[in-house]
């Protein structure tokens, strides 16, 4: 079977764990992302009529206590940069992230996921900045952990976008 | 091709031969490196010969080979040649099973009792140790860790006999984190392989970055609870095996080997991987090998034979012990039936306090010793307190007994005693015999004394003078009381022997009677003939105090015709009741000796 190394990244609390609590298998628990800073877990999308086992690498969001580890970035396929909806502040920090991230381990497939889509009202990023986005060459999907819309699309997408590499 | 590079040399001559000097020149030539030409010819032929190539190569491919092993160790050849090898048996066995067949026919009897005989003896040792375990007080403290954890017994036995196990192991891509390869040892639960591996890369990054070692330091094992994680880093594989209790250090060196095998391997497939662990599944057999395990006890085929030695003995003395026990209350009751059962002993009660059995009652002196009974009987005396008061039995034995030990009877004589009464029998002076008479109603228990059977020894002896003397008839004439002639010698012999007799029964004490009694016959009146036999007894008498018979011995009487000594039938029969005859009886002298 197919694995590939996927890394999830963005800011503390846009939903990362959330996203991933309902809909990957998890054996770890979450003490290990505030004590060393990651917790994998996986999950298997259908890409293209075979099964591809995502080992997903949890990353804990960056902080003024923590900052990323940048060899947990070390041979991934692809990431997962997840932004809350509603804090326009994690699309600045996360699109900073990125920068590093490119840098450390190079141009991979990534998605920029646009978390909390069910608070739509309270949204700080219009959908100007989110075309803008788009032009600047970024896959953004809309999610919402809570109400599960296009979370499998998310993975199934990137595990594609891998394939494709 | 030999005859095509002799014809090209003519050829080229006649085209490029336009002149004499050419042909000269071309002549020379030929002359100088026509030898070479042949030989590039001849090794150009060897080269595009393939038959000739193959026969060159088979001289050589023997050596080639072992040259090639002893250089690069054996496992690159094994290595290189080992996918022809399986080909070329399979296509062996697909063509015709037979020849092979054949051929491992000898190997396979005895690998395959091998294999058997392993495998029972797995089975009894797993048997043998879970039957030692299963007694033992840890083995009961390991039952009840199984009910607690829910976890089958037979796994925690194994959890802690193990003294280490490589329960399982991890092949992962360093670059990546994922999994390539996941062994696990029998019976071992496990987590998600991808996770674990992930996890576990997340963590050496964790600690190389976080204490920012040198020289591509990492962390080399884990230590969690009862599990070891040992980890061993090569440049594009790590390898990971998770160990209960504690391996040898000798290990990692295997694991190294082992990784540097996988390195050179699959140097390529690691190089370029991209996800896909299908080039690595032949690396399971190699990891395979790393699972390993050494039990607590390794010598186990002993333990069990102790174990059971030791149950045989413990069930032994059990047995023996309730059987000893069992022994000593039957041999108890038994010695206290015989106590009861013993003359001269009353047993009133007895109680057990432990093993000591306290007896009351009644023991007549006479009566045996109860600690000499208990003795016989193969019992511990000082497991027995007697307390038993004296008394006088009325047993019979003891009764025969007490007047045996006051009587004193002699040689030959019995006493016997039955409901009071004492019976003596036998022979015995006459002093003894009055001694009893005397004595024996007042021992206790003796009601009446039958001496009937008891004879005076004394009398004995005399018997035979006496009988001798009574035998003697004197015969009167009809109507006289003198002799009838010729008796002179009788009567002479008879009064010796009355001195002797009396002399004798004198020398053991006894006083003689010499009782001379007158007979008549019916001739005559009656009160004639009590006279007549009166004077015929007077007669003898005088007769025998002449010849010196002490006359105090001598007692007569008349009994005329009342006492006849023969029915008058004939003349013969009447003559003899005209007689006198002697009747002897002897009374003990009062001091005798």
């Amino acid at each position: 079977m197919l694995q590939k190394k996927i890394c999830m990244l963005g800011s503390f609390s846009v939903g990362k764990t959330s996203l991933v609590r309902r809909f990957v298998e998890s054996i770890f628990s979450d003490a290990y992302q505030t004590s060393i800073g990651v917790k994998v877990d996986k999950k298997v999308v259908r890409v293209n009529n075979q099964d591809v086992t995502l080992v997903l690498w949890d990353i804990h969001g960056e902080d003024v206590y923590q900052k990323i580890h940048m060899s947990y970035l070390r041979g991934m396929s692809g990431y997962l940069l997840v932004i809350d909806g509603t804090r326009r502040q994690t699309l600045e920090d996360a699109l900073a992230l990125n920068q590093r991230v490119i840098q450390e381990a190079g141009k991979v497939p990534a998605i920029l996921v646009l978390n909390k889509s069910d608070l739509v009202d309270k949204w700080e990023i219009d959908s100007a900045r989110e075309s803008e986005l788009a032009v600047a060459g970024w896959t953004i999907l809309r999610t919402s952990a809570k109400t599960g819309a296009s979370v499998e699309q998310v993975f199934s997408q990137l595990a594609a976008a891998t394939l494709a590499e | 091709m030999a005859d095509q590079a002799h014809r090209r040399a003519p050829a080229n001559q006649t085209e490029e031969n336009p002149s004499a000097n050419n042909h000269a020149y071309e002549e020379l030539r030929h002359l100088i490196i026509a030898p070479e030409q042949e030989e590039l010819a001849d090794i150009q032929e060897r080269l595009d010969d393939r038959a000739r190539r193959t026969q060159d190569v088979s001289s050589v491919v023997a050596e080639a080979i072992s040259m090639r092993r002893d250089q690069h160790g054996e496992r690159a050849l094994a290595q290189a040649l080992a996918p022809t090898v399986q080909e070329t048996l399979r296509e062996s066995v697909r063509r015709d099973p037979h020849p092979l067949a054949d051929a491992l026919f000898p190997v396979m009897g005895p690998a395959i009792r091998k294999s058997i005989s392993e495998a029972l003896r797995g089975m009894l040792e797993s048997f043998n140790e879970a039957l030692e375990h299963s007694l033992s007080a840890r083995g009961i403290k390991w039952r009840i860790e199984a009910l607690r954890t829910g976890k089958p017994f037979a796994e925690i036995v194994l959890m802690h006999s193990l003294l280490f196990r490589v329960e399982q192991v991890f092949l992962i891509h360093r670059h990546t984190g994922l999994v390539l390869s996941h062994v696990v040892a029998r019976s071992v639960a496990t987590q998600d392989a991808s996770m674990v591996a992930g996890m576990l890369s997340a963590i050496q990054q964790f600690v190389r970055d976080s204490f920012d070692s040198k020289n591509e330091e990492s962390l080399d094992s884990l230590n969690v609870g009862e599990l070891e994680v040992w980890i061993e880093e090569g440049p594009d594989a790590v390898l990971a095996a998770v160990i209960r209790g504690h391996a040898p250090s000798d290990y990692r060196l295997t694991m190294k080997e082992a990784l540097e095998e996988i390195q050179q391997r699959y140097s390529s497939a690691l190089e370029n991987f991209k996800g896909d662990a299908t080039p690595f599944l032949s690396a399971e057999e190699l990891l395979t090998r790393l699972l390993a395990a050494q039990h607590r006890e390794p010598a186990a085929a002993k333990k069990p034979r102790a174990a059971l030695a030791a149950i045989a003995v413990l069930g032994i003395l059990i047995v023996a012990y309730f059987g000893y026990s069992i022994y000593l209350m039957v041999e108890w009751s038994r010695f206290l039936h015989a106590v009861r059962g013993q003359p001269g002993i009353t047993v009133i009660s007895y109680d057990r306090e432990g093993n000591r059995y306290h007896i009351q009652g009644f023991r007549d002196p006479l009566a045996a010793d109860p600690n000499t009974l208990l003795k016989q009987a193969g019992l511990d005396p000082q497991n027995a307190q007697f307390d038993l008061a004296p008394y006088y039995s009325l047993d019979d034995s003891i009764v025969a007994q007490r007047a045996r030990q006051l009587l004193h009877p002699p040689e030959g004589v019995t006493l016997s005693e039955n409901r009071g009464e004492l019976r003596v029998e036998g022979i015995a002076s006459p002093q003894w015999i009055s001694r009893v008479q005397e004595r024996a109603p007042y021992i206790a228990g003796v009601a009446s004394v039958d001496t009937s059977r008891l004879q005076n020894s004394h009398l004995l002896q005399l018997n035979a003078p006496k009988s001798a003397i009574e035998s003697v008839i004197l015969i009167f004439p009809i109507g006289r009381a003198e002799l009838e002639p010729g008796q002179e010698n009788t009567i002479t012999q008879t009064q010796k022997q009355i001195r002797d007799i009396i002399a004798q029964a004198n020398r053991l004490g006894e006083q003689t009677t010499v009782e001379l009694t007158g007979h008549s016959d019916s001739t005559g009146i009656e009160g004639t003939n009590m006279l007549l036999s009166q004077e015929r007894a007077d007669k003898i008498r005088a007769a025998l105090i002449r010849r010196g018979v002490t006359s105090a011995n001598l007692h007569t009487r008349g009994v005329g015709t009342t006492q006849p000594l023969r029915p008058e039938d004939t003349e013969e029969n009447r003559r003899l009741n005209r007689s006198v005859t002697f009747k002897i009886t002897f009374t003990p002298t009062s001091s005798g000796n």
